[in-house]
C-alpha cells in the first residue's frame, strides 16, 4: 500500500530523488577518481558526497512517505549505493589484469 | 485528357528526372566524399545512416509545428493537426535511432565476423524496401491522416498507438526486413567467427525483434493493450537498445582506444546482467496505473530505484579507463558525442527517471509534461548522441581516415552543433519540467485532474511561458542539427593529415 | 599467452553465465507476473469489469479502508436508453476502441495517462464534471465527438479539438467505451477526483 506524497512535499520529494541519483553519481566518480589519484581530500569529498546521498535518502524516505516493505528500497539504496562503486572498482582492476597491462600509445601517435 | 496534355506531362516529368539527376551530380561533385574507402557493408551503412539524418531532421521540424500549436492552437488546424505533427514527430525518431543502429551494425559486420557480409544484395534490397514502406507510411500520415473506426484503418493508415502508430501492413514490412537483417548478421557470423560481441548482439535483436511484435495485436480491453503495448516501449528504451548500444560501444571502445576484447567483452557482459536485472521488471513503473494489480507499485518501485546503477557502473569504469588509457583518438567530434551520450543516459535516465518513478509521487506527474521532460532527456541523451557519434566516425572513415580535431579547419561548426544541439534539448527539458511540475501540482493534485482541472493548469502563466521557452530552445536545437548537417557533409574536406592508428590487442 | 588466474568473479565466463542467469530469471518471473496480470485484467473480473458495465452507474469515491479512490458501480443507469446484453456491450465498446486508434485519439489526449499531453485525460472523461449534469451528458458527449468544433468546449484555452468525422455509430462507441474505461480499477489514479456525481 502506498501513501501518495501530500502537497508540501513536492518539492522536495523531487529535489531529494535526484539528489540521490547525482550524489549517488558523484560519490562513484570521486571514490574511483580517490583510486587513481591518491589525494585524500578527493576522498574526503568522496565521503561528503555520499553523506548528501544518506540525507538525500531519509529526506525521501520521509517525502515519500516510505512505511513497512518500502523501506527496503532506502536500505538499499543507502548499502546498495556504498558499495556498488567499490565492487565495481575491484572489478575494473581485476578484469583488466594481465601481464601485459598497462600498455602505452606512445607509439600510436603521429 | 487529351494525349497532347499527356505528351506534355511526359515530357515533364522526364525533365524534372534529368533536372534531379542533375542537382545529384553536382551534390555528389560538392561533397567529394570517395566510397572506395568503403567496404560493401559499410556502403551499405551509410545508406542507414543517410535516411536516419533525413528523418532526424523531420523530428524535428515536425516537432516545432507541434510546439507552435501549444502556443497558437489556431496554427494548421484541421490542415496538419497536433495529432499528426507530434504522430510523425516521434514515429521519426524512433525509426531514425532503429536506421542509425542498424546502419551501426553492418557498419562493424565484416570486420568482427572477419568476413564479407553473406546477403549484401538481400540488404540492399531490404533497405529499399524499407525506405519505400516508410516513406509510403509518411505519405499516408501526412495525406490521409485518419479513416473511420473499422479494421481496415488499422491495417492501412496508422493503428493510433504511441511510438509504435504504423499500420499493421507496415508491421509485417518491418518485421520481414528486420529478418532479412538478423540473418544478414546471423549467416555472416557463422560464415566467419563468432565473438562474445556478436553473441550478445545477435540475442538482442531477437529479443528486439520479438518485441515489437507483441505490440502489433488489436484489443478491446484497452488494459491488455496497454500491458502489451508498454513491453515495446519500455523493454526496448531501458532494456535492449541499452544493450544495442553497450555492443557499438563496446566495439567501437576496442576501436577507438585499443582496449582487450577479452576485457571489453566482460564488461559487456557486466552490462547486460544489471541492464536486464533492474530493467525487465523496472517495466512495473507503467504498470501502477492502467488497471494491473497492486503489486506492480512495489515490483515498480523496486526496480527502477535500481535503474541508474548500470549507470554508475558506467562512471566508474569511465574513470578507471581515463586512467589507464591514453585518449588519443583522431576524431574528436565523434568522442565528444561519446562524452555527451554518458552524460545524457546519466541525467536523462538514470536522475529524471528516478525523480518521478515512484509510485507514491508518479500518481501526480503521470502523463503530464513531466513525462515528456524525461522522454526528451532521456532519448536524446541516451540514443541520439550515440547516432551522431557513429556517424561522425562514418563519415571519418569515409573520407578516408582524415584526422579530425578540435584544431582543424570549420572545427566551429561541429563544436558548435554539440553545443546546440545539446544545450537545445537541455533547455526545453528544463522548460518542460517547469511545466510538468506546475502541471502536477495545479491539475493532478489541487484539482484533481477533471477537465476543468487540466485547462486550469494549461492556461496558468507558468505553464504558458514554459511552452514559449520550449519553443525558443527548440529552435536552438534545429540550428543545432542544420549546423550538423552541414558539418556531416563537409567535415574533413580537403584535409590530408591522416589519424593516428590505434591497433587493437587480441 | 600466460595469463594470470583471475578470481572467478572477474572473468569473463562468470560474467557471461551470470548475464544469462539474471536475464533468464528476470524474464522467467516477468511472464509468470504476465499471465497473472493478464488473468486478472480480462474484462469481466474484478479490476476490469465486463463491458456490460455500461448499463450500470458508475461512479469513483475514496475508499477509506483501502486507502485509495475506486471505482463504484451501481444500479442500472442505461445508455442511450437500451440495456446491452453482453456481445452487443462488446461490440459497441469494441467499435469505440477502434475508433479512438483509427482517429489517432492517444496522439492528443492521454488514456489511463499515456498518449499526448495536448487535450485532457480521458480515464475518467464520462465520469467529469465539464459533462454539466447527467441528463444532458450522453447527448453532449455525442454532439462534441461529431462535430466538436461547434460544440467547442475550450476552458479559455482556444485549444479547439479537430473534426475527425466522426459518425453518430462511431460516437455512441466512443462513449460506451469512455464509460466502461471509467470503470476500470486504476489503483487510484487519478488522486481526488471529483466526478459529476459529487454534488447531487
Ligand atoms: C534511455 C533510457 C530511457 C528512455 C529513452 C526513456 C524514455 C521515456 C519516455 C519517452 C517516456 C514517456 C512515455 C510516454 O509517452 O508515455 C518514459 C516514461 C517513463 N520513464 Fe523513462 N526512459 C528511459 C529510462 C528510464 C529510467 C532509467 C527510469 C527510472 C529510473 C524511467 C522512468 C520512467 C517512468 C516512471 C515513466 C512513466 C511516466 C509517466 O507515468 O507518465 N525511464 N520514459
Ligand atoms: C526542436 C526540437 C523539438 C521540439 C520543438 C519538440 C516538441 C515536442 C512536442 C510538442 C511533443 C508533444 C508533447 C505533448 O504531447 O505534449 C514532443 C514529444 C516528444 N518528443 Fe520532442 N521535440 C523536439 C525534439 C525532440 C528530440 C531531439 C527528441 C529525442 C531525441 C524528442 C523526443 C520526443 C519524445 C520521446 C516525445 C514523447 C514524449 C512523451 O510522450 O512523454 N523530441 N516533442
Ligand atoms: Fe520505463
Amino acid at each position: 500500500m502506498i501513501e501518495p506524497v501530500a502537497l508540501k512535499d513536492f518539492f522536495i520529494t523531487f529535489f531529494s530523488a535526484a539528489l540521490i541519483i547525482m550524489a549517488g553519481g558523484s560519490y562513484a566518480l570521486l571514490f574511483a577518481w580517490s583510486k587513481v589519484n591518491a589525494n585524500f581530500r578527493i576522498k574526503i569529498a568522496a565521503y561528503v558526497a555520499y553523506a548528501v546521498l544518506l540525507v538525500a535518502v531519509i529526506l525521501l524516505t520521509r517525502a515519500a512517505q516510505f512505511q513497512g516493505y518500502w523501506l527496503i528500497i532506502s536500505a538499499a539504496m543507502v548499502i546498495g549505493y556504498f558499495f556498488a562503486p567499490i565492487g565495481i572498482w575491484h572489478l575494473c582492476v581485476k578484469t583488466h589484469t594481465d601481464p601485459h597491462y598497462p600498455i602505452t600509445h606512445k607509439e600510436h601517435q603521429e | 485528357m487529351n494525349t497532347s496534355g499527356l505528351n506534355g506531362v511526359m515530357q515533364n516529368a522526364t525533365a524534372l528526372g534529368e533536372k534531379s539527376r542533375a542537382c545529384l551530380n553536382t551534390f555528389k561533385a560538392w561533397v567529394q566524399l570517395d566510397s572506395s574507402n568503403l567496404s560493401p557493408g559499410q556502403q551499405l551503412s551509410v545508406k542507414y545512416f543517410i535516411v536516419a539524418v533525413i528523418l532526424f531532421f523531420a523530428q524535428i521540424l515536425f516537432g516545432m509545428l507541434a510546439a507552435t500549436q501549444f502556443i497558437f492552437p489556431g496554427f494548421l488546424y484541421e490542415i496538419l493537426d497536433f495529432s499528426v505533427n507530434r504522430m510523425i514527430h516521434i514515429n521519426a525518431m524512433i525509426v531514425w535511432m532503429l536506421y542509425g543502429f542498424i546502419g551501426c551494425v553492418y557498419w562493424f559486420l565484416e570486420d568482427e565476423s572477419g568476413t564479407d557480409i553473406v546477403g549484401l544484395k538481400l540488404g540492399n534490397l531490404a533497405f529499399w524496401v524499407l525506405t519505400g514502406a516508410v516513406t509510403v507510411v509518411v505519405l499516408v500520415y501526412l495525406l490521409v491522416q485518419i479513416g473511420p473506426g473499422k479494421d481496415s484503418s488499422l491495417w492501412l493508415i496508422n493503428e493510433g498507438r504511441e511510438y509504435i502508430e504504423a499500420p499493421r501492413w507496415a508491421d509485417i514490412g518491418i518485421v520481414v526486413v528486420m529478418l532479412i537483417f538478423f540473418y544478414n548478421v546471423v549467416a555472416t557470423f557463422s560464415k566467419g567467427k563468432w565473438s562474445g560481441i556478436a553473441g550478445v548482439l545477435t540475442l538482442d535483436l531477437v529479443a528486439l525483434a520479438g518485441l515489437y511484435v507483441a505490440g502489433m495485436f488489436y484489443m478491446t480491453n484497452i488494459t491488455h493493450e496497454q500491458y502489451w503495448w508498454w513491453w515495446v516501449i519500455h523493454l526496448w528504451v531501458e532494456a535492449t537498445w541499452e544493450v544495442l548500444v553497450g555492443v557499438i560501444m563496446a566495439w567501437s571502445l576496442m576501436k577507438l582506444l585499443g582496449v582487450r576484447r577479452k576485457i571489453i567483452q566482460t564488461w559487456l557482459y557486466i552490462e547486460v546482467a544489471l541492464m536486464f536485472g533492474s530493467g525487465i521488471l523496472g517495466l512495473g513503473h507503467h504498470y501502477f496505473w492502467i488497471g494491473t494489480p497492486e503489486y506492480w507499485l512495489t515490483i515498480g518501485g523496486f526496480f527502477s530505484a535500481l535503474e541508474p546503477i548500470p549507470l554508475v557502473a558506467m562512471v566508474v569504469h569511465a574513470v578507471y579507463d581515463s586512467g589507464a588509457h591514453a585518449f588519443k583518438n583522431g576524431n574528436h567530434p565523434a568522442l565528444a558525442w561519446i562524452i555527451a551520450q554518458a552524460f545524457g543516459n546519466f541525467f536523462g535516465a538514470g536522475v529524471w527517471g528516478f525523480m518521478h518513478t515512484l509510485p507514491q509521487i508518479n500518481m501526480f506527474t503521470h502523463g503530464t509534461q513531466w513525462s515528456a521532460s524525461h522522454g526528451h532527456l532521456a532519448f536524446f541523451g541516451a540514443y541520439a548522441t550515440i547516432n551522431i557519434a557513429f556517424f561522425y566516425l562514418a563519415i571519418q572513415h569515409w573520407r578516408g581516415d582524415v584526422w579530425m580535431g578540435g584544431n582543424s579547419q570549420n572545427a566551429w561548426r561541429w563544436k558548435w552543433a554539440l553545443g546546440l544541439l545539446n544545450g537545445g534539448v537541455v533547455g526545453m527539458t528544463i522548460a518542460l519540467l517547469i511545466a510538468g511540475y506546475e502541471q502536477s501540482f495545479i491539475e493532478r493534485a489541487v484539482e484533481g485532474s477533471t477537465w476543468g482541472g487540466y485547462f486550469a493548469a494549461q492556461n496558468h502563466p507558468s505553464f504558458q511561458s514554459a511552452m514559449n521557452w520550449r519553443w525558443f530552445f527548440g529552435l536552438i536545437t534545429f540550428a543545432g542539427l542544420i549546423l550538423l548537417i552541414w558539418d556531416l557533409l563537409t567535415i574533413g574536406k580537403g584535409e590530408t593529415r591522416k589519424a593516428p592508428i590505434i591497433p587493437v590487442e587480441e | 599467452m600466460n595469463e594470470t588466474p583471475l578470481p572467478l568473479w572477474a572473468s569473463e565466463s562468470f560474467w557471461k553465465k551470470t548475464a544469462i542467469w539474471v536475464t533468464a530469471g528476470s524474464f522467467l518471473i516477468l511472464v509468470v507476473l504476465t499471465f497473472d496480470s493478464l488473468s486478472q485484467t480480462s474484462a469481466g473480473g474484478k479490476r476490469v469489469p465486463a463491458y456490460s458495465v455500461i448499463n450500470k452507474k458508475i461512479d469513483y469515491q475514496y475508499k477509506e479502508e483501502l486507502h485509495k479512490f475506486m471505482p463504484v458501480i451501481g444500479e442500472t443507469e442505461l445508455l442511450f436508453g437500451k440495456e446491452y446484453t453482453e456481445e452487443e456491450a462488446r461490440q459497441l465498446v469494441d467499435l469505440g476502441k477502434k475508433t479512438t486508434q483509427a482517429k489517432n485519439c492517444m496522439n492528443c489526449h492521454t488514456l489511463l495517462g499515456n498518449g499526448a499531453y495536448y487535450a485532457p485525460d480521458l480515464t475518467k472523461a464520462w465520469l467529469d464534471k465539464g459533462w454539466i449534469s447527467k441528463d444532458v451528458r450522453e447527448d453532449m458527449m455525442v454532439k462534441f465527438l461529431m462535430d466538436p468544433e461547434k460544440n467547442a468546449r475550450t476552458f479559455g484555452s482556444n485549444r479547439k479539438m479537430p473534426n475527425l468525422k466522426i459518425t453518430e455509430q462511431e460516437a455512441k462507441g466512443v462513449v460506451a467505451f469512455l464509460k466502461w474505461m471509467s470503470s476500470i480499477d486504476t489503483n487510484g489514479f487519478p488522486y481526488n477526483f471529483k466526478t459529476i456525481n459529487a454534488e447531487e
